[in-house]
């Protein structure tokens, strides 16, 4: 039984934050809730998690209300990070799992279990004001996840890490789902969605515009990508356009992108290209990639809104 | 929504050991507690110090035809005033007590007061019209304590003086002066007090109303502090998805609240350390230990019933402190959210004030029994009056009537509170984002 979420409908004053939002996520699976800032994913999470209500709509996992769910259902990552800074490691994911109902001795060896992995064991008896920026979001994670939730609500949680603490919470991420939980993430960064996922949703303006498994998702583009590169560069790439079926013809560094419907053959391509006698380095066909797919859906591209997010210090966190 | 505790208990204990194990906490804790020990001993210290000595008078009599001797009448002012037990015709210059001489030489005796060795010189001459004159030579200030007393004294020796002149003896002057019988009747015959004890209550009355604001004041805005801080800090959307509302906010209250009882008592105990130590060290410096005023006498069912209203209206004034706290995003926004509660203590306060002294009056009844006042007035009122047990049930019961209400709507303002970031947020918004919170 999985977690669905039923029109769920949210109303700030004026402002219409979700209208009729619905997607499920099968047990076991990775989650991908994408969209730009504004668009609804932390105001669907926190229904979700019942930190909010919702003016129209439900939310079940396993067929029960989340309602009437007890809260160590639910790990959540905020987007906006934030733990005590003056109290000590050890003792703040304690604390926080003694909410939860975590004995103290489960608690203790499940902090010694996580901090081990993310390799910060050095930090337990350390003030979190002490710690970097990364380090304090991987305490954030385990403190999270101590309480062993049936499914995980991350709110961003790539955004703000370097690159090898980003490969230590994608391997806690499978970790997770090995031992069988649930895992939702909300991101805007589509390289992780593309490893990660299985299935994901598209949020727009408070509604979803795509959703359902990742390889649906792309198929139902309807189009097919072509990345081909030749030594016959120089004759340019207008002659391509003359191939009957070719939508799209993109100029990349080294290489062209060219889009086709998905109920031609992309071979067509490469036999125009031998018969014009250049030899091919790369022939390649692929999917759509959630990129493009993102952007033809909303309309913009995502990474430009997380600019603007970045260059407004104060923002309303009414989403 | 789940049970209170033992969720409430996890955050009251987490509040409790970080507040009281802070370097700030500890030492304004001590630094309070030494300050009052030193107050409560301050008397005792000062006059070790002998700068509460007995004043030193010269008189000079130069109207020689008075029956009285009018150095006996200064002393017996001077002294009774200084202590009621005391025997004025005991010794004139017992330690401790107003010397007072008849100066041979004035001009000496002149001489001394400037240098300083003698407090004032005082003249008496009889004028042109037969009257006594005075002539006082001292310090200038009009409430200097010597010289009011001193003015007294004279008056009475000029009265006497005169009746004595008008062919009134000293003792038809007495019986004169004889104040009348005088018996107050209480309508109550169980609030028979006397007037030693009436001081006594009045200043635990002052007392108790000092503390109650204090402890409000000072660990209410803890609780607003230490609920922005969380929100400011961003901990509070763990918190919120770790616990509901009411358990953070009812944790929140009773940690704060026991950290602050905790400084409380501390500096309580050094007062009665103060009170208790002080008679054994006056004795030991050779002073003389005078008694501390006497308490009235209070039974054990008073002594809980000022912990009763104390730790409601404590809990009380707390619970919507932390709500305030919810309401802003930035810790420096905390004064001005929680300035409505300020006035509101303050006006219990300043209330309970006038009303100490007219603890009878119709609106100091009424006002005792309005829940946001009744922890300041009912308390004074029960030293003063008598309040019948039925009255204290009624007010105890509308304090906690009032404190289940402010929790309800504290935890919604909270639930609504904590998740709105960016401008300060109002009352309204507040209000219908709680309608739809958990």
């Amino acid at each position: 039984m999985s977690l669905v979420v039923d029109s769920i409908t949210k109303r700030f004053g004026d402002v219409v934050a979700l209208d009729g939002v619905s997607f499920s996520v099968e047990p076991g699976r990775i989650f991908g809730l994408l969209g730009a800032n504004g668009a609804g994913k932390t105001t669907s999470m926190r229904i979700v998690l019942d930190i909010l209500r919702a003016d129209d709509g439900r939310v079940t996992w396993q067929g029960a209300e989340n309602t009437s769910l007890p809260r160590r259902t639910w790990g959540y990552l905020p987007e906006e990070r934030g733990l005590y800074p003056r109290m000590l490691v050890g003792e703040q994911l304690r604390f926080f799992a003694a909410l939860y109902g975590v004995s103290d001795a489960t608690a203790r060896a499940e902090t010694d279990d996580w901090l081990e992995r993310f390799r910060i064991s050095d930090y337990r008896e350390r003030k979190v004001e002490a710690l970097s920026k990364g380090n304090q979001q991987k305490i954030q994670f385990i403190a999270s996840i101590l309480h062993d939730p049936a499914v995980l609500i991350m709110d961003e949680p790539f955004s703000g890490l370097d690159p090898v603490n980003v490969r230590l919470l994608k391997e806690a991420f499978l970790e997770m789902k090995q031992r069988g939980k649930t895992l939702i993430f909300s991101t805007h960064q589509m390289e992780q969605v593309e490893e990660l996922c299985e299935s994901i949703a598209i949020v727009d303006r408070g509604r979803v515009v795509v959703s359902g498994a990742v390889r649906d998702v792309k198929r139902a583009m309807g189009r097919q990508v072509v990345r081909l590169a030749t030594d016959g560069d120089g004759h340019g790439i207008e002659w391509l356009k003359a191939i009957p079926g070719v939508e799209l013809i993109t100029q990349r560094e080294d290489y062209v992108e060219l889009h086709v419907p998905a109920d031609r053959d992309p071979g067509m391509i490469l036999r125009a290209v031998l018969e014009r006698g250049d030899s091919v380095t790369r022939f390649e066909i692929a999917e759509p990639s959630l990129e493009e797919i993102f952007v033809e859906h909303v309309g913009r591209r995502a990474v430009d809104e997380s600019e603007e997010h970045l260059a407004s210090s104060s923002r309303d966190d009414a989403e | 929504m789940s049970d209170l505790f033992p969720n409430a208990f996890h955050v009251a204990r987490r509040e409790y050991l970080v507040r009281v194990r802070g370097r700030a906490f500890v030492i304004t804790t001590a630094l309070l507690a030494l300050a009052i020990a030193a107050a409560t001993l301050a008397p005792t210290i000062l006059a070790a110090f002998g700068v509460a000595d007995a004043p030193r008078i010269a008189v000079d009599v130069q109207a020689d035809d008075l029956t009285s001797d009018p150095v006996l009448a200064i002393q017996t002012a001077l002294v009774v005033s200084a202590d009621p037990d005391a025997d004025p015709a005991g010794e004139h210059d017992t330690e401790g007590r107003a010397r007072v001489t008849r100066a041979d030489n004035p001009e000496t005796a002149a001489q001394s007061v400037r240098d300083g060795e003698l407090d004032a010189l005082l003249t008496i001459t009889r004028d042109d019209r037969g009257e006594l004159a005075f002539e006082y030579l001292g310090s200038a200030s009009p409430t200097n304590r010597t010289r009011l007393l001193i003015t007294g004294a004279a008056t009475a020796i000029a009265i006497s003086d005169r009746l004595e002149r008008s062919g009134i003896g000293q003792q038809e002057a007495a019986a004169i002066f004889e104040p009348p019988s005088f018996t107050a009747m209480p309508v109550d015959p169980a609030d028979a007090r006397d007037s030693d004890e009436f001081g006594g209550a009045f200043i635990l009355a002052y007392a108790l109303v000092i503390l109650t604001f204090m402890a409000i004041l000072t660990y209410g805005n803890w609780v607003a502090q230490s609920v922005a801080e969380e929100k400011s800090g961003r901990v509070m959307e763990l918190l919120i998805t770790a616990a509901t509302p009411r358990q953070l906010l009812t944790g929140k209250v009773l940690g704060s609240g026991a950290a602050g009882l905790t400084q409380y008592l501390a500096i309580v105990a050094a007062a009665i350390i103060g009170f208790i130590a002080n008679a054994p060290i006056s004795q030991s410096v050779g002073i003389g230990g005078q008694s501390p005023i006497s308490l009235p006498d209070l039974n054990a069912w008073m002594l809980l019933a000022f912990g009763a209203f104390f730790l409601l209206g404590f809990v009380l004034y707390s619970t919507l402190y932390a709500a305030a706290g919810s309401m802003v995003s930035r810790i420096e926004d905390v004064q001005q959210a929680v300035g409505p509660l300020i006035f509101l203590s303050m006006a219990g306060y300043f209330a309970s004030f006038t009303g100490l002294n007219d603890p009878d009056a119709g609106w100091v009844g009424v006002l005792s029994f309005v829940p946001f006042f009744s922890p300041y007035l009912m308390p004074a009122r029960m030293l003063l009056t008598s309040v019948g047990i039925g009255e204290i049930l009624v007010a105890l019961a509308i304090l906690a009537v009032t404190l289940i209400a402010a929790m309800l709507l504290a935890s919604r303002i909270y639930s609504a509170g904590v998740l709105m970031y960016g401008q300060r947020v109002g009352l309204r918004t507040l209000w219908r984002a709680s309608r739809v919170s958990r």
